[in-house]
């Protein structure tokens, strides 16, 4: 019994014969740093607040998020050799990335959105190490979660990702289309899924009701319905859609409020293409109320 | 017995005169109205701008000329004791900060007005600056109303 649990939560882990053969790209990893929203959590706070333009790159943790399950606390991801990754290999970086586990072997929360970022094609997570490594070392540990129990047990997380880790494409089949190129930006690097769609009462994402909106973790109200469904965006076109995440503006001319914000400031950062591309993603979703 | 009908016949006008429905009859509903006929102006331009309507330069003009008439009167609508609907705490916490968000916006378009944008390209960066101080007033000084 005890065997098959320690079994059941055991971290899995890719090693370094799985990778591809690929020369990091730092360049093309820059792409999925604003993609993945890494500077929205992991930026130091600059005088309490938001980090804002250049300082988004001075990835020293710091932010406490407050939730039902305790304090997380964003570590520090700069290329610092002892405070941050620096002295990571590639193959810590994925495991970390893709499979929620740290270099010394213990699972990760899942406030880290690995379970998107394992969608992600390793050849980008690869890029984007690469393009991390460019920025500056930032000093300073950040305090370890303060988490009550069971949730304090890290073991337990190995039993979730059992359930709810996994890399295969949620909802549209993969194809060489553009879709698909918004498929991986949405379901991968963008984690959208993670605020957008409902989770249960385990905190897994519930997917019959993938990016039909739900209660926001952050106070009232919800987190809007991006399907063509629901009474939220369903009206807006691919072109609105893209323009949104261009300039922040809706078609109403009203503007992105909430944690959306800093994620549209992201998104600017992308090329016209992969706005379309998430654009073309959205629409083709199935309508959910 | 007349000293305590004097007494709160004071309090009841110094409650009227520092009432918030002193400055308007409703200044939560007024704001609201007119920031909802700013972003009617907003529109016109946005959709020049996205290509979605020909540009038409009385049309540009006309909706700068809303705007800048709803910038004049917009900081007057948030009185003490007005807080509520989407405007945010920040705005009486931070008063100094907010009217100098709400003197960008009203800059920017003074500034358009004055550049009198004849043509799409001209258009562009005039009302990019405009549509750049929205965002950063409502970023810091509006929350999302449920």
């Amino acid at each position: 019994m005890i065997a098959a649990a320690w079994w059941l939560t055991s971290p899995q882990t890719v090693g370094t014969g799985d990778l591809p053969d690929h020369t990091p790209d730092p360049e093309a990893g820059e792409r999925f740093f604003w993609a993945g929203g890494c500077a929205s959590c992991h930026a130091s706070p600059v005088d309490g607040k938001r980090a804002k333009g250049d300082d988004k790159l001075l990835l020293g943790g710091g932010l406490e998020l407050e939730t039902d399950y305790g304090i997380f606390r964003v570590p520090n991801i700069s290329p610092h050799p002892d405070d941050g990754i620096g002295d990571w290999s590639v193959v810590e970086f994925v495991n970390a990335m893709q499979r929620g586990v740290s270099p010394d072997g213990r699972h990760y929360y899942p406030s880290f959105p690995y379970t998107s970022y394992a969608r992600m094609p390793v050849v980008d997570v690869i890029d984007l190490k690469a393009f991390l490594d460019t920025l500056p070392p930032v000093e300073g540990r950040i305090a370890p979660h303060d988490l009550g129990l069971p949730w304090s047990l890290r073991r337990g997380v190995g039993a979730w990702k059992r359930r709810y880790l996994d890399t295969a494409p949620l909802t549209l089949p993969a194809s060489p289309t553009l879709v698909d190129r918004g498929r991986l930006l949405v379901e991968g690097a963008g984690h959208c899924g993670e605020c957008h769609t409902p989770r249960d009462r385990f905190g897994g994402l519930q997917r019959e009701h993938w990016l039909a909106g739900a209660p926001n973790p952050e106070g009232k109200g919800r987190v809007p319905n991006i399907t063509p469904g629901g009474k939220n965006i369903s009206q807006w076109s691919a072109a609105d859609i893209a323009y949104y995440l261009e300039s922040g503006f809706t078609p109403e001319f009203d503007t992105a409020g909430g944690s959306m914000v800093a994620v549209q400031e992201n998104m600017a950062k992308l090329s016209d293409q992969d706005r379309d591309a998430i654009a073309a993603y959205l629409k083709a979703l199935p309508a959910r109320d | 017995m007349s000293n305590l009908i004097s007494r709160s016949l004071v309090a009841t006008i110094a409650l009227v005169f520092t009432s918030p429905l002193f400055a308007g009859d409703d200044p939560v509903h007024e704001r609201h109205e007119l920031m909802e006929g700013v972003g009617d102006a907003a529109k016109p331009i946005g959709q020049i701008l996205k290509g979605e309507r020909d540009f038409d330069a009385a049309v540009v003009m006309t909706s700068l000329r809303t705007f800048d008439e709803a910038s004049a009167q917009f900081g007057e609508l948030f009185p003490p004791g007005s807080e509520g609907g989407e405007a945010a705490p920040a705005i009486w916490e931070d008063r100094a900060g907010f009217e100098e968000a709400l003197a960008a916006w009203a800059d920017a378009v003074d500034a358009a007005i004055a550049a009198n944008p004849q043509t799409l390209e001209e258009t562009k960066p005039v009302a990019g600056d405009v549509f750049k101080t929205c965002k950063g007033c409502h970023d810091n000084y509006r929350i999302e109303d449920e």
